[in-house]
């Protein structure tokens, strides 16, 4: 089914490597065609699905959708965090960083384009390398992102210590357990141990605390993770991420587990931190209430795709795609205690057998017509907006609608 | 609560475990169907020595006489005489207690030694030929008797090898160490470690398979936490992963379970002395239960119990210490 | 009680894990051996036959009258060996199952009435809980003495096979004192168990309608804590199997047909005759071997929360 309409043109982008990265003057990272499976008993879990996205540089990129779509996953992909049974099995993540550009143009030229290296074309250990120096990560949870057993300051201070080590002599694995040894390996596991962490880096960690807005930071660093609160941990996490001075942010639901009164404040530290140090952000979130507020662009994420991406402007007042439209009709103020009120239907299943080659939200979709048993291609409404949704040029209508043969139980067309 | 507070209610406790055993086993001993006497005294002993024995024993007195004049003496330190060989029961836990104790610290560092490592080993590479040779071995080692692992060993390391004696204690660690430091001379500490090898491993065994299991599970549960996933986000080395914080949280239930199973460990001992002729407590408890030697098995009754109140204190003490979500003040009821 | 998921989740476990399979193959052979010994014994397992003293066992030179050999006083080792599994399983079965039965009994009214019969019980425990096993077992049996129950042998009653013993000694002290200290972890277990099932919206609501108390214990929380005690019996079954041979060799026992008692007795002759000592061992370790793969199937089967799974 090719309508084609002459304001809308369909960007294929899935292509493969053959296809060279364009980069903008101040891209800091690009995603592209990124694949992330889970390997379970169930069958193969396709998390994310040849994914592309940008981030620029000092900009806010908010991710949002529901729970299940795949947007932790992306985060954990470009830090190399995805463990067994999941595995990175397609695409590309560029990253601007001049100095490994130079060091790997000889030995690995495919992997380096300008200022920029494909992580997944690097070997292992310098894609790790770069945790805490050059994008670094936070979590949901700040209660269980602690070590219980090792005090705040401790751990704190343990990131700025290992940025230290890795600044000065960036790709040597062993300068960075140097002065920990079989001792402290014997000792440290069972007694509170100071080894590794030097005073200096202790100082630093306190700056950092400060920084981030805890009162009495000398003393909240001698303390334990269970003796704060989860704003104040979850600060603590944000000044842990901090210490390497990254150049990319990715923040993974930092309010979703705290109180109404604290997520705004939290937001607006971020926000803070971000403009006054030119960084960049990838805000995940399920509440499109959190991104309005600090976010430059978005990408709405669906079954491991973007199904719309734009401009904050763009989404909010000409979203295309139905999901947005779902998703935005059920954002709670942020000051409210209310919950996301859920878009009706099940959050797809995302095994790789019952995914069916159609537009993934057909089977939820209000507008599902008969051309969505067939998978939409990305169309470009503006420079500044993308969806993937027929709809982007055409109207609904009725009499083609399928609406009907997914009523009922199961989800799959009659 | 304070340290002080918390160790005299913990003493409290301890006096009262003590004393609530030792009250069953006296009250058991009274309704038991095998009589004392006739256990002790050989047929052969004409009437009136009989009559004498008994009444040196204590044996002619009614129960109550006998358990208050056993508790008094219990009060100010005097566990009473042993019925067979008449010597005092103080003495002779003094004389067993030093050999059970080597025994058991030996036994405990061959199986910390060596189960946690195949633990980590385990846990880290799981699933792979490590993980499952290790989860094999722990198997055969919780499966396997203890005497027996015992006698094999005997078969195999002093029958046919020749390496290690088959029975035995030559010298005391206290005995060896003075020779070595006053006297210069090696010989004791040699000897000491000679005897002292076989048995420690045997008792460590079953201890190794326990720890290396719980060690895996703990570490595997540890690894899928996510302040693991924050460890590594910030960049930290793997070897710091997994040393400076996974296994030190795994530990943390590993040290209750040490303490915990300080009861088995005891049975593993008794066993243990028996086969390898180690006199210490356990050899001298079998002894004195076969010949019916109340005094001896009430004594080390109390001791074992005694002792298994210290450790438990000791544990409590230590998580503190490991675990600073564990204060003494969760101690309270 | 049983549903047909749980059956169903445990053919699925079976067919999928090697080692379940092996544990199922070493128990059922071991009840197998146990039941028909009689049949399957070449020799009475305790004629003395002085002539043919310390034999190897085939596989180091000896005939095949005597495949695994005999011992000092000229019995057959393979059929000791037959007969003893008769006395491992005997009393691991029923030391392990009065301890349970006992022990569930006092934890689910404990856990379920608490107050103080929940105190007087859990103290009672805990004091107990201070004499290590072996030590309470080997103290109690001094107190009672061996008691050994001869039974007779029904294959050998009804004349399936001749020249055999016409009786098996079930030495009760053994079980007795092996169920007994069983008994204090199975209370503990269970009440924990039945304090967090009452506390279930369902044993509430049965209660609010007026359920007596022993009603809602039996029908709603001794099937609700089944699956952790079954997998903590089979724990508990080769706990006893190796402390009855421990029992044995240490000499506390009422019967010689036992491979802990074969043990002792090779221990002299090491020397010589190594077998005697270390064939009933092998035997021991199968067995427990077995049961404890059998307890493995059973937890990694009916409770899926004790699985590694992910998020
Ligand atoms: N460790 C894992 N094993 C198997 N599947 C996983 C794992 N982690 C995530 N997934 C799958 O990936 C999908 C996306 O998960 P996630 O990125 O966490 O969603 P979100 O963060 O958007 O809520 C989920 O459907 C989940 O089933
Ligand atoms: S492509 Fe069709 S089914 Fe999918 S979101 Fe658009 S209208 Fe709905
Ligand atoms: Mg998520």
């Amino acid at each position: 089914m090719t309508h084609n309409d002459a304001s809308t043109t369909s960007v294929q982008r899935s292509a493969g490597t053959d296809n060279e990265p364009d980069f903008g003057p101040n891209t800091l990272l690009k995603v592209r065609n990124l694949s992330t499976r889970f390997f379970t008993d169930e069958g193969q879990v396709n998390a994310v699905e040849s994914l592309d996205f940008e981030v620029k540089e000092g900009e806010v990129f908010g991710i949002v959708g529901e729970s299940g779509s795949g947007k932790s996953v992306t985060g954990l992909s470009i830090l190399d965090l995805i463990e067994s049974p999941g595995r990175i099995t397609d695409g590309e993540i560029w990253f601007r960083n001049r100095s490994l550009a130079d060091e790997f143009n000889e030995q690995q030229s495919q992997a380096v384009r300008d200022e920029f290296v494909n992580l997944l074309e690097l070997p292992e250990s310098v894609h790790r390398s770069l945790r805490g120096n050059s994008f670094s990560m936070i979590f949901q949870d700040p209660m269980s992102s602690f070590d219980p057993t090792s005090t705040v300051g401790e751990q704190i201070a343990e990131a700025v210590e290992v940025q230290q080590r890795t600044s000065s002599n960036p790709r040597s694995a062993r300068s960075r357990t140097q002065g920990y040894g079989f001792k402290s390996m014997v000792l440290g596991s069972i007694l509170p141990s100071k080894s590794f962490v030097t005073e200096p880096s202790m100082e630093r960690a306190i700056e950092l605390l400060e920084l981030v807005g805890i009162p009495d930071p000398k003393k909240r660093a001698q303390e334990y993770p269970h003796q704060f609160s989860g704003g104040m941990l979850q600060r603590a996490m944000i000044a842990q991420a901090l210490a390497g001075e990254p150049d990319l942010l990715i923040a993974d639901e930092p309010t979703t587990a705290l109180d109404v009164t604290i997520q705004a404040q939290i937001l607006s530290l971020l926000s803070d931190i971000q403009e006054e140090r030119g960084m960049s952000v990838i805000l995940i979130t399920h509440n499109l209430g959190v991104v309005a507020r600090v976010a430059d662009r978005l990408g709405v994420m669906y079954a491991g795709e973007i199904a719309e991406r734009g401009t904050l402007k763009e989404i909010f007042e000409n979203h295309t795609h139905p999901y947005t439209a779902g998703l935005l009709g059920s954002i709670p103020e942020i000051d409210e205690a209310e919950r996301l009120r859920p878009i009706p239907g099940n959050v797809p299943s995302l095994l790789d057998h019952e995914m069916g080659d159609r537009c993934y939200f057909a089977d939820r979709c209000p507008k599902a017509m008969e051309e969505c048993m067939e998978k939409p291609p990305e169309y470009e409404i503006n420079d500044d907006h993308r969806v993937r949704c027929y709809l982007a040029n055409r109207e609904f209508d009725e009499d083609r609608s399928i609406r009907d043969h997914f009523d009922g139980e199961g989800g799959e067309p009659s | 609560m304070s340290l002080l507070k918390f160790t005299i209610k913990r003493t409290i406790h301890g006096i009262v475990v003590a004393w609530a055993a030792l009250t069953i086993i006296f009250a058991l001993r009274f309704i038991s169907p095998v009589d004392i006497a006739s256990a002790l005294i050989p047929p052969d002993v004409p009437p009136t020595a009989r009559e004498s024995l008994i009444e040196d024993l204590g044996l002619d007195q009614p129960w109550y006489v006998q358990y208050l004049r056993y508790i008094g003496g219990v009060v100010q330190g005097d566990l009473g005489y042993s019925y067979v060989s008449r010597i005092s029961v103080n003495q002779l836990a003094i004389n067993r207690l030093p050999a059970t104790l080597e025994l058991a610290v030996a036994a405990t560092l061959v199986s910390v030694v060596l189960s946690i490592p195949l633990g980590v080993i385990s846990a880290t590479n799981r699933h792979q030929v490590p993980d499952y040779l290790a989860s094999f071995f722990a198997l055969l080692g919780i499966s396997t008797p203890n005497f027996w692992l015992g006698i094999m060993l005997v078969l195999l390391v002093s029958v046919m090898l020749g390496w290690f004696p088959t029975s035995g204690r030559e010298f005391g660690f206290y005995e060896a160490m003075r020779l070595l430091i006053l006297d210069g001379n090696r010989y004791g500490i040699i000897q000491w470690l000679y005897h002292i090898t076989l048995p420690a491993i045997t008792l460590g065994t079953y201890y190794v398979a326990l720890l290396t299991r719980l060690t895996r599970s703990e570490m595997l549960d540890q690894l899928s936490e996510e302040y693991v996933r924050v460890l590594r986000a910030k960049g930290l080395p793997e070897t710091l992963v997994t040393f400076k914080h996974v296994l030190r949280n795994s530990l943390i239930p590993v040290v209750t379970v040490l303490g915990l199973q300080f009861g088995s460990f005891i049975n593993g001992a008794v066993v243990v002395e028996v086969v390898f002729r180690w006199p210490g407590m356990g050899e001298f408890l079998i002894r004195a239960i076969r010949t019916v030697d109340w005094p001896v098995i009430q004594g080390t009754l109390i001791i074992i119990a005694i002792t298994w109140v210290t450790i438990n204190f000791g544990v409590d003490i230590l998580y503190t210490i490991i675990d600073p979500r564990v204060t003494l003040e969760g101690e309270s009821e | 009680m049983i549903s047909t998921r749980t059956i169903r989740n445990l053919k699925n476990e079976l067919s999928r894990s090697f080692l379940a399979k092996l544990g199922l193959i070493l128990v059922g052979g071991a009840i197998f051996v146990a039941v028909l010994a009689p049949l399957l014994a070449p020799h009475d397992p305790t004629q003395q036959m002085l002539q043919v003293r310390n034999q190897p066992p085939v596989f180091l030179g000896g005939t095949w009258e005597y495949p695994l050999g005999t011992d000092a006083l000229g019995r057959d080792m393979l059929s000791r060996v037959i007969y003893g599994a008769r006395t491992s399983l005997l009393v691991g079965v029923v030391a392990s199952g009065f301890g349970a039965l006992v022990g569930i009994g006092i934890g689910i009214i404990s856990g379920y009435y608490r107050g103080w019969i929940d105190d007087v019980a859990m103290r009672s425990v805990d004091v107990s809980l201070a004499i290590p096993g072996l030590v309470l077992a080997l103290t109690i049996f001094s107190i009672i003495g061996p008691i050994a129950i001869n039974i007779p042998d029904p294959i050998v009653a009804l004349g399936f096979a001749q020249e055999m013993p016409d009786s098996f000694t079930f030495p009760g002290t053994v079980a007795f004192v092996i169920g007994v200290i069983a008994v204090r972890q199975f209370a503990r277990l269970a009440r924990g168990e039945a304090l967090s099932v009452r506390e279930e919206e369902y044993v509430k609501s049965s209660e609010a309608a007026g359920a007596s108390n022993i009603r809602v214990m039996f029908i709603h929380v001794l099937p609700n804590t089944m699956t952790p005690l079954l997998v903590f019996w089979t724990l508990r079954l080769a706990h006893a199997i190796l402390t009855e041979s421990t029992l044995s060799f240490l000499g506390f026992s009422g019967t010689t047909l036992s491979w802990g008692y074969d043990i002792s007795a090779g221990r002299d002759y090491l020397g010589t005759a190594w077998w005697i000592a270390s064939v009933p061992g092998v035997a021991i370790l199968f067995a427990v071997i077995g049961v404890n793969l059998l307890g493995d199937w059973l937890r990694d089967a009916l409770d899926p929360g004790l699985q590694e799974g992910y998020e």
